[in-house]
């Protein structure tokens, strides 16, 4: 990853916050937006970015956070929709040149594609690492 | 980007851990001398000490505010360069601030290219005195430093002959509107923010300053533009 990028992370739930204080500490410009102040508590002391409280599918909000500025955005909230919502816009609107959006429901992630928004589907991975941790396992008692 | 001329040691005073850090990153990636102040006590002391050329100043700070600061900064340092930084929205005193010679301002949040193309040009800035040919861009460069060190009928001289040399770009008269609202007369500056709009409808700075003073948006800076 390229040094010093302008990153927006929207929502500030556990994963939000940890790629926040993640990419902050790796020396990147971080802006988090989260409907939420009390979730800001989830950054780390040592956050060097920016907070900005508002709801992430309005444009001002958006405007606010400098998103015309960032070379990357991330959706994290816990609604896949809003992910979708803000991705697109963040793309379509503010030109932003990549944005990356989590996705839980996985029959979602052809449409995502479509649009060219890049998803992680932690339903899809948690299951491929389940079921890779089941195989080593079963070739480790097959081996004993 | 074009390397800074006077390399001069920059302070940037901030109560917020976070805005201290994301400056002295971004500053350093330009190789200039930082130095950190946590509220206005400590700026005073550390400028007595060290010839800082620019001060990056949150206004909103407990204690001293940055006002105050910026006050005594100027009894002791007038030609000292300030940038403000405000947080979203809370620009009523920017007018105030102007009034100090403080004309350039960014709003938090900011990326780090933006504050980095900012500092660059305040820096710079000293330099345009120096060039013999007086175009357009110059006078305007001249007027807004002009407003910096309070000069403000200089600032209206250069804004006068900027006009002069081109009477059909937005800049000059935008910055005459500044200096109207900052002398007090808000209907006169704005019709001078309307006739930079009517020479380029796409002028955001004006347009800004119109939408401020006319209550079409709340809070917002004062724009002087690039």
């Amino acid at each position: 990853m390229a040094s010093n990028l302008f990153i927006v992370v929207v929502g500030c739930g556990r994963l939000g916050s940890h790629l926040a204080n993640r990419l902050s500490r790796a020396g990147h410009g971080v802006v988090v937006i989260d409907r939420d102040e009390q979730a800001f508590r989830n950054l780390s002391a040592e956050y060097s970015g920016f907070r900005v409280e508002g709801d992430a599918t309005e444009l001002a909000v958006l405007k606010q956070a400098k998103v015309d500025q960032a070379d990357l955005v991330i959706a994290t909230t816990r609604d896949d929709n809003v992910n979708l919502m803000v991705t697109q816009v963040a793309r379509a609107a503010f030109s932003v040149s990549r944005v990356l959006a989590r996705v839980f429901e996985p029959t979602r992630k052809p449409i995502y594609r479509r649009l060219g928004i890049e998803s992680i589907c932690p339903t899809s991975v948690a299951a491929e690492l389940f079921l890779e941790s089941m195989a080593a396992t079963r070739s480790l008692e097959d081996s004993a | 980007m074009e390397a800074s001329c006077g390399k001069e040691p920059v302070l940037i005073v901030d109560d917020e851990k976070n805005i201290r850090l994301t400056l002295t990153q971004a500053l350093e990636a330009m190789e200039l001398d930082t130095d950190t102040a946590v509220n206005g006590e400590e700026a005073l002391a550390k400028l007595a000490d060290k010839p800082f050329g620019l001060i990056l100043l949150d206004l909103r700070m407990p204690g001293m505010d940055g006002m105050e600061v910026l006050r005594r900064v100027r009894q002791t340092r007038p030609d000292i360069k300030v940038i403000i930084i405000t947080a979203y929205g809370s620009i009523e005193s920017a007018v105030e601030a102007m009034k100090l010679g403080a004309v350039d301002f960014i709003q938090k949040p900011f990326a780090p290219k933006e504050i980095r193309g900012l500092v660059t040009k305040v820096l710079n800035r000293d330099t345009l005195q120096a060039a013999k040919a007086k175009g357009y861009g110059t006078h305007i460069e001249l007027a807004k430093k002009c407003i910096q060190q309070q000069q403000f009928e200089a600032a209206q001289e250069h804004t006068r002959q900027a006009i002069a040399a081109d009477a059909t770009r937005p800049e000059a008269f935008n910055l005459l509107g500044v200096l109207l609202e900052m002398s007090g007369n808000k209907l006169e500056a704005q019709k001078n923010y309307r006739a930079a709009l009517a020479l380029d409808p796409t002028y955001k700075p004006a347009d800004e300053n119109l939408s401020r003073t006319t209550g079409l948006t709340a809070g917002g800076g004062i724009s002087l533009g690039r």
